[in-house]
């Protein structure tokens, strides 16, 4: 498809991502439309909702709270359900259960006709997308007038929201005023936020001001007083729920939690993982139907309010059956996870994301309530850099419920495909490619060969695979030990040390490898080798989850025989040791197995600077190792993402710092990569805008100190790097290594 | 958070909303002088819904500006709203408006500036402390009401812009 096809692509047209070409069209048109844009705001979130969170002294507290409530409102939703029903109905309120869709438009149509409504306003409702409140609304002769900015402008381009919190986060400030001047045909100055913005109140006062019925969402319900919990910014929701006299609030059932104090848990978790404020504008906490007297502005001559609570299943209950998607019902909708993902940051929710759910988290959420599993095709987008997971606020796995609709898939289309199966099963073809590494390493730079791997394996050509070691890790350090014998031990306390040989490591980053097993034995702790063993990643990266669980299994038993025996596990590859401290949670039975392992793996640079804590004699010996060098290098550090998840992404600039140096560090949650994904044919435009954030921070680094090195500890980090800025980067390790 | 000086972060953290923060004299003379002050020109829609002293605000009352019962075409076009709060939140300089039979709601939403006036007594040091048992004093928190935090806001035009669909401009009157 040409450029300019792409600028004709509707996002509405795309918003359902059943097929492939539906998906590709949309990474297409989002790219070249909407990326700009969406970076700026996502990462302007994302940067505030770090500060805010910051400001919570009590904020992992308070996330373990809210993952309690959530879990145990889900687990009694049956009985949560009864009793909210009640409080409201003791309060002159009306409860509805909507198993459907349609069920639910009709419920609603009904009342707005009982009470010969012509005009509905509606506050932001994810659920109300869901339901297709809207067109339900307008075919029954009902006008719908969104009332959030973000609506009201998707209401005039007829696009499905692209963020969970800010639909229209897709749309720059000059797109907006391009849309109301061509649609709105008038002569008013809208070139500016502020000017937009007047001219969208004007409208929507009067809207207001006429409303018969005022429909909105809720954040949050609790079932011991039937209060609502709504939360925003611009205080259409406090005019939607105080003008007309009747309110129809749209729930899903996964937002009953049993109590009221329990707000307190949640508020300022949702501001703070949201758009990053210590409370949003207006934090609304309302018992309906309110004792405010009826206002009548619209004329009407109401006498009493009135309050229907519509509750949406619509495939909620099936998900709380299955021991997957349960896990989606946690969700509190704060958007934490879109805002951190380097994915979204390029694309949005229009290509990430389906008819109404977007990001990671929409996945599980458009399976779950279209009961269509072909819908959450754009999980394929999450590249499992894990960056949601320690930013959720109620500790949901997203990653892994994307590698669960991969897999599932994957299963509904028969055997895996060949693209699968090659980045699934990377450690038979690296052993393969090793026999003879030099051959391998040539046939792979052929224009020819990369051809046959994109039309056979869907590796783009413009991408080269990291060539093969000429000699493996295992060969090298068997030669090493015949002539070096291990160091004596320095410190008679230390556990013994074993280097992983993961697939990675062994058979394409030797050197890294070897740099370690030099570092460590010049500073006095001597090193073991491992066997070379798979450990899961690469198959879990492609849904193969079986395959992964059985990899992980058998490694788990061999590594804890280690640990058991008094070793630590030092880990260079950062996408191997996230497996152990994070993902062989879920693929081991054992959690005991899991603990053991979390405790004793190691990046190289965590296990120094936790020696350097532990032996006051070793910190004495770098500072004697530094003293000698005359000049000290400028650094620029990129942390692997899932690094940086698992607690160990400032191990290195720790390290650095340590020994007296300068890091500056990049600020991108990942390098765009991750693994498999960069590599893949239909992903690549994705990767390479996301590269050129982290190049842009290079060169920038770079402009203002030419002598600057650039580290990164993670493969594809280092490739993504050396294919964006043809510069070649190391290994902090073999870094430490040169300056040793 | 014992110890602090919860009327000392309030005021900071208010102010980094962008709302305007004042401290007044629990004194009707003082705080009919301060109000009358900020409330521009034209009707002034006051509502209160018991929480502040009413007592305090007796002087207020008799300016022939201040409407408490406004008429549908006033209640439309009335600039600025006076309400009381029931409380104040020290680390994020929130207050809590009622909406319930005073019109606090509307005066405090309808308008294009919002004067609310708090007892420094009030004042407690996080948001959830609104749901405490302490604060609540056993009674349950049966009222509908919403925290405001700073001017009504939107960054959906693109950059950040005041004055939405709720007031711009938020002034807090805490009385000392």
């Amino acid at each position: 498809m040409s450029e300019t096809s792409f600028n004709d692509v509707h996002p509405r047209e795309v918003a359902n991502k059943s097929s492939k070409e539906s998906l590709r069209k949309a990474i297409g048109m989002a790219l070249r439309i909407e990326s700009d844009a969406l970076r700026l705001n996502t990462q302007t979130f994302n940067t505030n909702r770090y500060t805010a969170v910051g400001r919570l002294d009590d904020y992992q507290e308070l996330k373990d709270r809210a993952r309690q409530i959530k879990e145990s409102s889900i687990q009694n939703l049956p009985g949560l359900i009864e009793r909210l029903t009640r409080s409201i109905e003791a309060r002159g309120g009306k409860v509805f259960l909507a198993r459907t869709k349609a069920e639910a438009t009709s419920y609603i149509r009904n009342v707005c006709r009982s009470f010969d409504a012509r005009l509905v306003v509606k506050a932001k409702s994810i659920t109300s997308e869901e339901i297709g409140l809207n067109p339900a609304l307008q075919d029954a002769g009902i006008e719908v007038a969104e009332t959030d900015l973000a609506e009201f402008i998707l209401q005039v381009s007829k696009e499905q929201p692209s963020h969970i919190v800010a639909p229209a986060i897709h749309r720059s400030r000059e797109r907006i005023s391009k849309l109301f001047k061509e649609h709105f045909n008038t002569a008013k100055p809208l070139d500016t936020g502020e000017q937009l913005t007047e001219f969208a109140r004007d409208i929507l006062r009067e809207k207001f001001l006429a409303a018969d019925v005022g429909v909105t969402g809720a954040n949050l319900v609790s079932a011991d007083e039937g209060t609502i919990l709504l939360v925003e910014s611009e205080g259409n929701i406090r005019l939607t729920t105080q003008l007309p006299a009747v309110h129809i609030a749209i729930a899903g059932i996964e937002k009953i939690i049993p109590c009221k104090k329990d707000f307190g848990t949640f508020i300022e978790l949702l501001a703070a993982s949201g758009t990053g404020q210590p409370l949003s504008s207006y934090t609304n906490i309302l018992e309906p139907p309110l004792d405010l007297p009826v206002l009548n502005l619209n004329g009407r001559k109401d006498a009493r309010r009135e309050f229907h609570l519509v509750l949406i299943d619509n495939g909620r209950m099936k998900m709380r059956e299955d021991p997957d998607l349960r896990e989606a019902l946690y969700c509190v909708r704060c958007s934490a996870c879109m805002n951190v993902c380097a994915t979204f940051q390029a694309v949005g929710g229009h290509a990430f994301g389906g008819e109404c759910y977007t990001g990671g988290i929409g996945g599980a959420w458009t399976v779950g309530t279209s009961g269509n599993l072909e819908e959450g095709r754009f999980a394929e987008l999450c590249t499992g850099c894990s960056r949601c997971v320690p930013n959720c606020p109620v500790r949901i796995d997203i990653p892994r419920l994307n590698t669960v609709i991969k897999e599932r898939l994957m299963k509904s289309e028969g055997a895996p495909s060949l693209e699968k199966r090659f980045f699934g099963n990377f450690s038979s073809m690296a052993k393969f490619a090793s026999l003879a590494p030099a051959l391998s390493n040539w046939i792979n730079g052929l224009s020819p060969s990369r051809a046959v791997l994109e039309k056979f394996a869907g590796v783009d050509r413009r991408r080269s695979i990291p060539p093969f070691a000429k000699k493996t890790l295992a060969r090298q350090y068997a030669v090493y030990r015949k002539k070096n014998m291990p160091p004596a031990a320095l410190y008679p306390d230390a556990r013994k040390l074993f280097l992983f040989a993961d697939v990675f490591t062994n058979y394409q980053n030797a050197g890294i490898g070897m740099a370690a097993v030099r570092v460590f034995e010049k500073l006095g702790f001597p090193v073991a080798l491992t066997r070379v063993m798979e450990d899961g990643r690469s198959a879990q990266s492609q849904g193969l989850l079986e395959s992964a669980r059985k990899s992980a299994v058998t490694l788990a038993v061999y590594l804890k025989k280690l640990i058991d025996g008094g070793a630590d596990i030092i880990v260079a590859e950062p996408s191997v040791l996230s497996m152990f401290r994070l993902d062989y949670a879920k693929l081991l039975d054992a959690n005991d197995v899991f603990s053991v392992l979390k405790a004793h793996t190691f990046d190289p640079l965590e296990w120094l600077n936790l020696s350097a804590e532990r032996y006051p004699e070793f910190r004495q010996l770098l500072e004697q190792k530094v003293r000698k060098r005359a000049t000290q290098p400028m650094i620029f550090y990129h942390a692997h993402c899932q690094l940086k998840t698992i607690g160990a992404g400032e191990a290195a600039p720790q390290f650095f710092r340590r020994l007296g140096l300068d890091v500056e560090t990049s600020s991108v949650e990942c390098c765009g990569m991750a693994g498999s994904f960069g590599y893949k044919k239909e992903f690549y435009d994705i990767s390479r805008n996301i590269g050129s954030d982290l190049g842009r921070q290079i060169e920038k680094s770079v402009q203002s100190n030419a002598a600057v090195t650039v580290l990164a500890s993670g493969t594809s980090c280092r490739e993504q790097i050396h294919d964006e800025l043809s510069r070649r980067v190391e290994h902090p390790i073999e870094f430490i290594d040169e300056m040793l | 958070m014992s110890g602090i000086d919860l009327i000392g972060l309030f005021l900071a953290n208010a102010a980094g909303t962008t709302a305007a923060v004042e401290t007044v004299k629990r004194d009707p003379e003082a705080l009919n002088e301060a109000l009358l002050r900020n409330a521009g020109d034209g009707p002034i829609f006051f509502a209160c819904d018991g929480d502040v002293d009413p007592r305090l605000f007796s002087r207020f009352r008799q300016n022939q500006r201040v409407v408490t019962r406004p008429s549908v075409d006033e209640m439309k076009t009335i600039g600025t709203g006076v309400t009381d709060a029931f409380c104040g939140i020290a680390t994020t300089g929130s207050i809590c408006v009622s909406i319930g039979r005073e019109l606090t709601g509307p005066a405090s939403s309808l308008t294009r500036k919002h004067i609310a006036v708090l007892d420094a007594n009030a004042i407690v040091p996080r948001p959830r402390d609104v749901f405490s048992e302490e604060f609540l004093e056993g009674k349950a928190l049966h009222r509908s009401f919403s925290f405001i935090t700073g001017p009504s806001a939107t960054a959906d035009m693109g950059p950040l812009v005041r004055g939405v669909h709720g007031p711009g401009k938020l002034l807090i009157i805490v009385l000392v």
